[in-house]
Order: C-alpha cells, then sequence, then structure tokens
C-alpha cells in the first residue's frame, strides 16, 4: 500500500507543483491520473517511486516513510515507466538491457537470468533477446523499456504517458498487458491524456489541476463532472456527446453514460422499441 | 550555477539591448581590458563604480546582483586561498584586489551577454564576413542547450528508477555510473539532430548562394559614439596607467 | 496535372530489410484533405518525406518508380526545390524550432531562399495574425507548450506558401485540447483553399473534415477513399485502425440488424441518425 499524506513539492521554491496531495493506492488496484500539462501528474508519481521527496508531507510505502528508503531499494517495488524509452536504453543487447536493471537491485546473475527469460516472453520479445535495442522499432523499444522495469516484479508498477504517440493496436495491446499484470495481482496506475482509453480500461480516475487532486473516484462519476473534463483540458468523449445529443430527443436515455456497450444497448432499446 | 545567469540574454528594452551588438562587443572588451590593467583596490573600485551604471542601463541590475550573490562562494574561497598561500607583502590586500577583478571582469563581460540575443551574435557575426552557417550553427547550439540540459535530467531520472545510483560508491563506481547516462545522451541528441536536419533541409537551408535577411543590423549614430568613447577611454587610461603613472593615493592597499 | 502523383513508387531504407513502401500508386489534388492512417511502421512518415523528396534525398535507399510534385521528378531536384511547393510539419515541435524567437522562424524558410525582406516582413505579420501568434512574439520557444510551439512550426512552414501542408502527426505529442486547436488551424487552411495531407490516429477528431482517407499497412495503401466509406470497412479493425467510437457504433448495430443509413464519423451525427430512424 502507498500512502500520500498532504504531499508539497516545489521545484524552485517559488511556485508549487504539488500543494497537499493526499492520496491511498491500495493493492491490486488499477486507477487512472489524468490532468492538463503542468498539473503536477509526473511531479506525484515520482514521489510514488522516491525520485522525489515531498518537502512538505509524506509518502508511506507498505507502512515504511520512503524518507528512510533509498530509491533502489523503492524500485524493487514500486516500478516507474518514462514516456521515452531511449531514455533508459544504452546497452547494446535487449537481454543485457533487461538483467541490467536486475543486477543493479540486487539480484544474482542466474536469477536476473531467469526473470529476463520470462519477462521476455510475457511481452512476447523472445526474439529480440540478442538484438540491439537500438535497430529496433519506437514500439519495440517501448516494449523493451517496460520489459526493463516489469522484470523486478514490482508490486505497484506506474506509467507516465504510456498512450502519447500510439496507435490503435499499440493501445490494445498495452491495455491487455496492463490488465494481465493487474489481473496477478500488481497495482497499476497509468498517467494518461487519452480519456477513451481510461473509460475503457480503469475504474477509478484521479483528476489532477494546479498540484491539487480535484476528483477521485470511480471513472464514471469523475468523467461524467464537466467542471473535471474542463480543467482537465480534455475533450468530451464521443459517446459522451451521443448520450447528451440523444438524451434532448429521448428523455429515458441515462446521465452517465460512457461505455460504447451501453450506448449500443440503448440504441438498440430505442430503435427495437420503435 | 546562478552566478551564470549574468551571461544569459534578458529580453528588455532598454538604451543598452538597443545597441549594435558589434558596438557593445568593443565596449566589453574595453572594460575588461581596463580592469586587466590595475592590481590596486582604489583604481579597480572606481572602475567597478562605472561599470555599475552600464549594468543599470541595460535594466539588469537585479539580475546581476542575484548572480553575484551566487558568485560569493567562489569569491570567499578566492579570498581565502590566495590569502594564505600568496606570497605577497600584503596577502589579503592583493587578494581583495584579485577579487574585485573577478567581479569587475564578469560584470565587463556580462554587459554583452545579457543584452545580445544569440541570433542577433550570429546576425552579427554574419555581417562581419564570418559563414552563414557557421554562425548559424553557434546559434543553434545555444538553442539547444537548455533541451540538452533538460534530457539529460530525464535520463538521470530513468536510471534511477532503475536502481542506478549515481551518488554512491567509489571514484571508479561512480564513473562507471555515468556511462548509462552518457549513451542514451548521446543517442538521443543524435536522433534530434536528424529531426532537426530533416525540418531544416525542408525549408530550404543551406541552398541559396544568395540568402536573405529580413532584418540587418544596422550601426548607428549612437553606435560610434559607443565605440569612439570607449576607445578613447582605453586610449586615456593606457596612457595614464603607463606613461603619467598612478598618482600615490591610488596605490593605497590594506595593511595586512 | 495532379499536385502530387505517386507512379508505382517503392523505397526501402538503406540498411533496412524490407521495403518501407511498396509500389504506391495515388494522386492528391489542389483543395483535397488527405487523411493517413495505419499502425505505426506502415509506412505514413516514409510517404511524407517521398512528397519533398526527402526521400530520396536526405534519406537514401532503394528506389523503383517516380513522384512527381508539382510536376518535377523527386528523383531529379533538391528538397529545396519543393519547399515552396510542400510544406513539411512533423511529430516532434522541439526539434523544428531552430531560432530563439517567432518572428526569425518563421523567416528563417524565405530568407533561406533569398526572398526580399520587405516580402519576409510582410509574410511573418501575416501569420502572425493568422495563427493567432502575437503573445508569443516575445517568447522563448522554451517557454512555449508543445501546442504553441507546433503552431509556430506550423506558421514556419506556411512562410514558404506552399501549395500542400504535409503534417506527419502533428498533434501526437500534444494534450488533447492543443490537439484539437491544431487540427482546427489545418482544417481551417484548407478551407481557405490549401490542400493539406495529415498523418492521425486519433480519426474521431479529423474524420469529419476530410475529404478522403487512406488506409496504409506494411508500406501498401490498402484503402483510399471517402471517410465514411474507408471507415465502414472491416478491414480497419483487422489492420488496428482507431475508427471513431460513433462509427464502431454504428457498426455493431449493423451486425444485429440494424442499419441506420448513413455512417456517422461523430457521436452528434449518430444521434441525429437514430433519431431519424425512429421517425421513419
Ligand atoms: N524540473 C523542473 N523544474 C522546474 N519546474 C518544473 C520541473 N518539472 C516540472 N516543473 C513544473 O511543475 C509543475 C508540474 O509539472 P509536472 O508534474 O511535470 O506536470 P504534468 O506531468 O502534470 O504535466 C509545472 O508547472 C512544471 O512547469
Ligand atoms: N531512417 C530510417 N532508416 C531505416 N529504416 C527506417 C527509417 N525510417 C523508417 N524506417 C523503417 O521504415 C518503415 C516505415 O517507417 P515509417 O515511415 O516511419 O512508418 P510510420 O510513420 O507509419 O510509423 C519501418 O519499418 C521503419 O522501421
Ligand atoms: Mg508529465
Ligand atoms: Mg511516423
Amino acid at each position: 500500500m502507498i500512502i500520500l499524506e498532504d504531499v508539497h513539492y516545489s521545484y524552485d521554491g517559488v511556485y508549487t507543483a504539488l500543494r497537499g496531495i493526499s492520496l491511498q493506492v491500495d493493492d491490486g488496484e488499477r486507477f487512472a491520473v489524468i490532468g492538463a500539462n503542468g498539473a503536477g501528474k509526473t511531479t506525484m508519481v515520482k514521489h510514488m517511486n522516491g525520485l522525489l521527496r515531498p518537502q512538505k508531507g509524506r509518502v508511506i510505502l507498505d507502512g515504511r516513510d520512503t524518507k528512510f528508503m533509498s530509491v533502489a531499494e523503492i524500485a524493487r517495488k514500486v516500478g516507474l515507466v518514462f514516456q521515452n524509452p531511449d531514455h533508459q536504453l544504452f546497452l547494446d543487447s535487449v537481454k543485457k538491457e533487461v538483467e541490467f536493471g536486475l543486477r543493479n537491485i540486487g539480484f544474482t546473475e542466474s536469477e536476473a537470468a531467469q526473470r529476463r527469460q520470462k519477462t521476455l516472453a510475457s511481452l512476447g520479445l523472445e526474439g529480440f533477446a540478442e538484438r540491439s535495442p537500438f535497430t529496433l522499432s519506437g514500439g519495440e523499444r517501448k516494449r523493451v523499456a517496460l520489459a526493463s522495469v516489469l522484470s523486478t516484479e514490482p508490486r505497484f508498477l506506474a506509467l507516465d504517458e504510456p498512450t502519447i504517440g500510439q496507435d490503435a493496436h499499440q493501445k490494445n495491446q498495452l491495455a491487455q498487458m496492463l490488465a494481465e499484470m493487474n489481473k496477478r495481482g500488481r497495482t497499476v496506475v497509468v498517467v494518461t491524456h487519452d480519456i477513451e482509453f481510461v473509460i475503457e480500461n480503469f475504474p477509478r480516475t484521479i483528476a489532477m489541476a494546479d498540484g491539487q487532486i480535484i476528483a477521485d473516484g470511480s471513472t464514471n462519476m469523475v468523467l461524467s463532472n464537466d467542471e473535471v473534463i474542463e480543467r482537465c483540458s480534455l475533450a468530451p468523449p464521443q459517446m459522451t456527446l451521443a448520450a447528451r445529443a440523444l438524451r434532448n430527443v429521448f428523455p429515458e436515455v441515462g446521465q452517465r453514460l460512457t461505455l460504447l456497450s451501453e450506448l449500443e444497448e440503448t440504441i438498440m432499446g430505442i430503435l427495437g422499441g420503435a | 550555477m546562478s552566478f551564470l545567469e549574468v551571461f544569459q540574454y534578458t529580453r528588455q528594452d532598454s538604451v543598452m539591448h538597443r545597441l549594435d551588438p558589434r558596438s557593445k562587443l568593443v565596449l566589453s572588451i574595453v572594460c575588461a581590458t581596463v580592469s586587466m590593467m590595475f592590481m590596486e583596490i582604489i583604481p579597480l573600485l572606481m572602475v567597478f563604480t562605472c561599470l555599475l551604471p552600464l549594468i543599470a542601463a541595460a535594466k539588469s541590475l537585479g539580475r546581476w546582483a542575484k548572480s553575484m550573490k551566487g558568485l560569493g562562494a567562489l569569491l570567499v574561497f578566492v579570498l581565502v586561498f590566495n590569502t594564505l598561500l600568496s606570497p605577497m607583502e600584503y596577502p589579503f590586500s592583493y587578494s581583495l584586489s584579485l577579487a574585485i577583478r573577478l567581479v569587475a571582469l564578469m560584470t565587463s563581460f556580462s554587459l554583452f551577454f545579457l543584452t545580445v540575443q544569440p541570433d542577433q551574435l550570429s546576425q552579427a557575426l554574419i555581417q562581419m564576413r564570418v559563414k552563414f552557417e557557421f554562425a548559424f550553427a553557434m546559434s543553434m547550439a545555444m538553442r539547444y542547450v537548455p533541451t540538452l540540459g533538460q534530457e539529460a535530467y530525464a535520463i538521470m531520472d530513468a536510471q534511477r528508477a532503475r536502481g542506478v545510483e549515481l551518488d554512491k560508491g567509489n571514484i571508479v563506481k561512480r564513473i562507471r555510473n555515468i556511462i548509462p547516462i552518457i549513451v542514451p545522451l548521446i543517442i538521443v541528441s543524435i536522433r534530434r539532430a536528424l529531426s532537426i536536419a530533416e525540418s531544416m533541409e525542408s525549408r530550404g537551408f543551406g541552398v541559396s548562394e544568395n540568402r536573405t535577411y529580413m532584418e540587418m543590423l544596422r550601426f548607428r549614430k549612437r553606435d560610434w559614439a559607443l565605440v569612439l568613447s570607449s576607445l578613447l577611454i582605453l586610449i586615456l587610461v593606457i596612457y595614464v596607467r603607463f606613461f603619467v603613472g598612478l598618482p600615490g593615493w591610488m596605490m593605497w592597499n590594506l595593511p595586512f | 496535372m495532379a499536385l502530387i502523383e505517386f507512379a508505382d513508387f517503392s523505397f526501402k531504407y538503406l540498411g533496412a530489410d524490407s521495403l518501407a513502401l511498396k509500389r504506391i500508386k495515388l494522386t492528391i489534388d489542389n483543395g483535397e484533405y488527405v487523411v493517413i492512417t495505419g499502425p505505426s511502421g506502415c509506412g505514413k512518415t516514409t510517404f511524407c518525406r517521398a512528397i519533398n523528396a526527402l526521400v530520396p534525398q536526405f534519406h537514401r535507399g532503394y528506389v523503383a518508380g517516380n513522384v512527381y510534385t508539382d510536376g518535377k521528378n523527386t528523383r531529379e531536384y533538391e528538397v529545396a526545390t519543393f519547399a515552396s511547393v510542400a510544406g513539411l510539419v512533423f511529430q516532434n515541435p522541439e526539434n523544428q524550432l531552430v531560432t530563439l524567437d517567432v518572428e526569425k522562424e518563421i523567416a528563417f524558410g524565405p530568407e533561406n531562399l533569398g526572398v526580399a525582406p520587405s516580402e519576409i516582413r510582410r509574410r511573418v505579420e501575416e501569420l502572425i495574425e493568422l495563427l493567432d501568434l502575437e503573445e508569443l512574439r516575445e517568447k522563448h520557444p522554451h517557454e512555449m507548450s508543445g501546442g504553441e510551439q507546433q503552431r509556430v512550426a506550423i506558421a514556419a512552414t506556411l512562410a514558404l506558401k506552399p501549395k500542400v501542408l504535409v503534417a506527419d502527426e502533428p498533434t501526437s505529442n500534444l494534450d488533447p485540447q492543443s490537439a484539437e486547436a491544431i487540427l482546427e488551424i489545418i482544417a481551417h487552411l484548407n478551407k481557405r483553399g490549401m490542400a493539406v495531407v495529415l498523418v492521425e490516429h486519433r480519426l474521431d477528431l479529423v474524420a469529419k473534415d476530410a475529404s478522403r482517407i487512406i488506409l496504409m499497412d506494411k508500406g501498401r495503401i490498402v484503402a483510399d477513399g471517402d471517410p465514411r466509406e474507408v471507415l465502414a470497412m472491416d478491414l480497419c479493425e483487422e489492420i488496428g485502425v482507431g475508427v471513431p467510437k460513433a462509427t464502431q457504433v454504428y457498426k455493431r448495430l449493423k451486425t444485429r440488424g440494424i442499419e441506420l443509413g448513413n455512417v456517422p464519423l461523430t457521436g452528434v451525427e449518430l444521434a441525429e441518425l437514430v433519431q431519424e430512424a425512429t421517425s421513419r
């Protein structure tokens, strides 16, 4: 369990990037963090794995204040995947790349090799073990970077804007993989601007603005709130727009339509009855 | 590194900013040369007091003061180190003049860098017959330095998240730990350079023999006035310093 | 004469094992709004580069067939020749801003081509007005958001007065609101008569403005036509294209025996179609 208690953080002492974040992340959860650029999402996620330490308030990981833990120590429990895979790949084979992180946090050579094999297999990267990461495509490099974090089997996995620049197929792949991780008991946190991705994959959503959490609850509830959508610089999803337009004529259409299948059933209802 | 701010261009509308970069270059060099010609406290302080109004004319006193505060530690170091090690008769007095000279030198050059935008500098170079490609490469380097810095921080974060401990271990281990930072930085920079080149090529970079410039720098009367008066002052100071000699009261120094 | 003509064009990058473009054959005319989409790695960027001769002049490799842009063969003229025909905007705005201020950036292209200073000044002012860049005039690229940077990049490209704007995923690094603003600008430019070739994954935002959608997969063009026709194809789901949600609902209803009459591209269109269906 990760608990953030009234966390404050400022990069330059003047402008405050986080202004009192309180949040509880339970084991096995899956949630999304949304918010406009500069809202403080990255800053908050970096607090979860100790890259940043609160200037006021506390971050508690499994009952221990992270103040007394090193990043390497936290990294065993909390994995953080950044947006640009090129920021971490530096070795000349995928195999070495994945084992590097494992060796860093103290696994023996044979343990590391074992875990590496397992992780590459689970991400469909077996064939790439001997390839140089630099000869791979962007999408493949992203998966290698992910593998290097996943191989340590962190109980908490946070991904900062993994959907940016991804095509529909890559997004589906990512969603499937996260769902699988989650099913196996891992906690998954994803920062994203992709509202459809959130609706389809996450039961809980946290909305941030100006360094504060402005909404935290079920995705359905958070994203039905127009003010939240507005303050997070999001566009209302097509489904919501369709539902609203329908509601004008068919009052029986519900207030909180978000899923595609729900809309489908509603329209079936309208047209079937007509 | 906050003392470096004084070498960083700030957009302002001031008398100094409006001058031609070439005349400011002359001014800066003259000021620096004059500071280098003296080793005595009083003349150095006089130079220094002449420089301050110039910084004020650039509306940059605040920034200057902030930088000097950042420089404080280094100045104290110069003072202590020199006082202890100098073979001079009055080591503290000597160190103090060294420190003032350092401040005067930095202030002289900051007159130029505070008020000349890198693009303007390259334009000035071009008009001084430096090849366009070269001048442009220089201003582009300035353009991308902050980007590179940010990238370096992002890479450090990414590696620390994987358990790389940058500030732990003996010197060998620390040097080894630089590799996971440097390699991605180089690769990301190469990728970036390629994509910048692509964008520039698509906009006709380097194709026409007769490249035009939307704005040429113009040397105005005030620039001539500045250059002439700077040179006059330089000649005057050289004359006094080397041919007349300083009056006794200017040679005063602290008795320790 | 077509504005852009691909005549059985194939290309393989130096050192790559497979063709990035395979026998591409199509024409694009003045005034069109062409959206290109397809899974990543399918050749969209290579296609854009081929339009202004970056492929094969800047990126070298094996070439077969020809591309004619504004009637000129891209194998025979250098990239700069095409600068005032096809203006390219790329994915990462930061890598397209090479100077430290907006005016200089817009002037960069015309200066390179030797346009007269007074004319450059005129274009700069016009574009600052058109793209609403007034408040960015005094800003360093570093102080701009991604969306602002991309707006400046578009202005810098337009300063060369191209006949077609070729934008390669210009919004994929941006947040949704900035993305929409950029796409609005592009739609506006098209309405003023400029041809547009836009690579984009978020079809829910652009399908309604496009006059044509091209679907690519593994270096080939697999569909090319009216947005409603193309997006209604099952092929889209097979190769993994982000079909707008409203269109997805339409398709699902269809498999359940409900025909809405037309293919909706937006939520509002879908609602209208449902309404029409009930009143029939
Ligand atoms: N390294 C940094 N130095 C100074 N300010 C920063 C730095 N990183 C982020 N900020 C500022 O902190 C605020 C929150 O940033 P961030 O957490 O990156 O937001 P988000 O990820 O939601 O876009 C922003 O105003 C941003 O400008
Ligand atoms: N500069 C390059 N050198 C070698 N291969 C490349 C280069 N750019 C792209 N490719 C390859 O060409 C194919 C098509 O790439 P690209 O046009 O970038 O696709 P898209 O833009 O649709 O993602 C891919 O297999 C990619 O790996
Ligand atoms: Mg962020
Ligand atoms: Mg591409």
